[in-house]
C-alpha cells in the first residue's frame, strides 16, 4: 500500500485498477504534475541543463576573476560585432521556432513547417559563424590542446627556445633559405620589410645574450597584440611576421592565453554542441506534418531551444564584452 | 478549459483511463486555453530582446561612458542579460502562464547554480592569492602585459632602415 492507492475509494486493495470494471466509477489520484509527460521530462532535464551550464559558466567567471591576467577580447582575435549579430540570429531562431508552435497549434501544418526551416536555418547560420570563429583562432595558432596550440603565457626563456626549435626545423630551414634567396622585386614592400624583420628576430633568439625586452620584441614582430578597436579577423590590426608569411607558425605570447582558450572552447564548444542536437531534432520534426498532433513535439524542442538560445544569452556578455 | 469536460479537467482525481489514453498533444490544450500567445506578443518581446541586446552592445563602443571602470559594465550587462533570459522564459518558454510546478523545477535549479559558483571561489577563484615561487616565475602578471606593450611601442626593429 503506499499514498497513492491510500486515496482511491473503491479500490479494493487492487493496485493495478486500470483492468477493474465494475460498472461503478473508479476515481484514480494523478500523482504527477498538471503537464504532459513529454513536457514534464522536458522541464527535468532543463534543470540538469541549468546546472550543467551553470557549472561551466560558473568556473568560468571564477577562473577568470582568479586569473592574474585575463587576455582582452581582442587580444584573442575575438570579434564584438560578429558576437553580437550570433546573438540577433539565435534570437530570430527562439522567434521563428516560438512562430512554428502557433502556426501548428492553429492547424496551419504548411506554415509551421516554414518556421521551422527557417529555424533549422538560421541555427546552421549560427554554426557557419562560430565556425568562422572558430577558424579566425586556429589561423592564429590558438587551440585548447597543447601539442597544436601556439600560444605562450609571457615572453621568458621558454618562449625564445621554443621559436629558436620552430626555426631551427628543418623544413623550416630550406624554406627560410628559400626566402633569403629571393630576390627583393619578387615580393611585396610589406615581405620586404617583414623579411629584414624576421631576419633580426633570427639572430635576437639565438643571441647568447637575451633580455627578456628582446623575447618582448620577438613576441611582438611574430604575433603582437591588437589594439583595442582593430579588426580581429584580419583587417587592419598591426601584422606579425605569423600574418605576412602564414607557413611561419612561430609561437606567440598571450599573457592568459591558453586559459582563455581551454574555458572558451569549453563553453562555446558544449553551447554548439547542443547546437547540434538542436538541428537535428528540428529535421526529424520536418519529416512529420506539423499539425496540432504535433504540438507537443515542437514545444518541447522549442523549450530545449530557448534554453540553448538563454545560454547563448549569457555567454555573448562574458565571453565578448567583459 | 470547459470544452474538456466531457473527460473531466486536469485536476488530481481523474478516472483510470485518462492518463494512459491522453496525448501529449490533447494535455497542452489545457496550457492553449489561457489567452496567451497572440504572434504580436512574440514580437514585442523579440523588440525588446533586440534592443537589449544593442544596450550590452554599447558598452562595447566608444560612447560608453564608464570605459575606465569595467565593473559598471560588467554589473550593466549582467543586468540585461538576465532581462533578456526572463523574457525567454517567461514568454518564449511560456513559464509565465504555467501552474505552480514552474517553481518546483526553477528555484532548485537556480540556487543549485548561484550556489556552485560561490563554492568554487574559495578553491578556483582565490588559487592565485598564495602560489609557490616557482609558478610565480612561470605564470603570466601584468607585468608581461606591459613589458609587451613597451616593446610594441618600442619600434625596435621597425624603425631601422634598410
Amino acid at each position: 500500500m503506499n499514498a497513492h492507492s491510500l486515496s482511491l475509494p473503491n479500490d479494493h486493495g487492487h493496485h493495478d485498477s486500470h483492468g477493474d470494471h465494475h460498472g461503478h466509477i473508479t476515481l484514480q489520484y494523478q500523482p504527477g504534475l498538471p503537464l504532459s509527460k513529454g513536457k514534464l521530462i522536458m522541464w527535468l532535464f532543463l534543470s540538469t541543463e541549468i546546472m550543467f551550464f551553470a557549472a561551466l559558466l560558473g568556473s568560468y567567471v571564477v577562473l577568470r576573476f582568479g586569473a592574474p591576467v585575463w587576455p582582452k577580447p581582442h587580444h584573442v582575435h575575438l570579434s564584438e560585432p560578429i558576437g553580437a549579430f550570433n546573438t540577433f540570429v539565435l534570437i530570430c531562431s527562439s522567434v521563428t521556432i516560438v512562430l512554428a508552435l502557433e502556426a501548428a497549434k492553429a492547424n496551419k501544418a504548411s506554415l509551421a513547417k516554414i518556421w521551422m526551416v527557417l529555424t533549422l536555418v538560421l541555427g546552421s547560420l549560427f554554426l557557419g559563424v562560430k565556425a568562422y570563429e572558430y577558424q579566425a583562432k586556429f589561423s592564429h595558432g590558438i587551440y585548447p590542446w597543447s601539442p597544436r596550440s601556439r600560444v605562450f603565457e609571457k615572453p621568458d626563456l621558454y618562449y625564445g627556445s621554443a621559436v629558436r626549435a620552430r626555426l631551427g626545423e628543418p623544413a623550416m630551414i630550406d624554406r627560410l633559405k628559400e626566402l633569403d634567396d629571393t630576390p627583393e622585386d619578387k615580393l611585396s614592400a610589406e615581405e620586404v620589410s617583414a623579411r629584414r624583420r624576421l631576419k633580426q628576430v633570427r639572430q635576437m633568439v639565438t643571441s647568447i645574450d637575451q633580455q627578456p625586452f628582446d623575447l618582448a620584441v620577438v613576441a611582438d614582430q611574430v604575433m603582437p597584440l591588437p589594439a583595442e578597436g582593430a579588426d580581429a579577423h584580419g583587417g587592419h590590426g598591426p601584422k606579425g611576421l605569423n600574418d605576412i608569411f602564414p607557413w611561419l607558425q612561430l609561437p606567440a605570447v598571450i599573457p592568459g592565453g591558453n586559459m582563455w582558450a581551454s574555458t572558451y572552447f569549453l563553453l562555446t564548444g558544449f553551447h554548439a554542441i547542443h547546437v547540434i542536437v538542436g538541428l537535428i531534432v528540428f529535421t526529424i520534426l520536418l519529416l512529420y506534418r506539423l499539425g496540432p498532433k504535433r504540438a507537443g513535439m515542437i514545444e518541447n524542442a522549442g523549450l530545449y531551444w530557448h534554453f540553448v538560445d538563454l545560454v547563448w544569452i549569457f555567454l555573448f556578455p562574458l565571453l565578448y564584452l567583459f | 478549459m470547459s470544452d474538456h469536460s466531457a473527460h473531466s479537467s486536469h485536476g488530481p482525481i481523474t478516472r483510470p483511463g485518462d492518463i494512459a489514453d491522453h496525448d501529449d498533444a490533447d494535455l497542452h490544450h489545457g496550457g492553449e486555453d489561457h489567452g496567451h500567445g497572440g504572434v504580436g506578443k512574440y514580437l514585442l518581446v523579440f523588440l525588446a530582446l533586440c534592443g537589449l541586446t544593442t544596450l550590452s552592445f554599447f558598452t562595447y563602443s566608444p560612447y560608453w561612458p564608464w570605459r575606465d571602470e569595467p565593473q559598471v559594465g560588467w554589473a550593466f550587462m549582467m543586468a540585461v542579460s538576465c532581462t533578456k533570459a526572463m523574457l525567454v522564459v517567461l514568454f518564449f518558454m511560456h513559464v509565465f502562464w504555467e501552474a505552480n510546478w514552474k517553481y518546483v523545477l526553477t528555484i532548485p535549479a537556480a540556487m543549485m547554480a548561484i550556489f556552485l559558483t560561490i563554492m568554487l571561489v574559495p578553491d578556483v577563484g582565490l588559487r592565485n592569492r598564495m602560489v609557490s615561487q616557482e609558478r610565480a616565475l612561470h605564470m603570466a602578471r601584468p607585468s608581461d602585459v606591459r613589458l609587451l606593450e613597451q616593446a610594441a611601442e618600442s619600434k625596435l626593429l621597425s624603425d631601422q632602415a634598410h
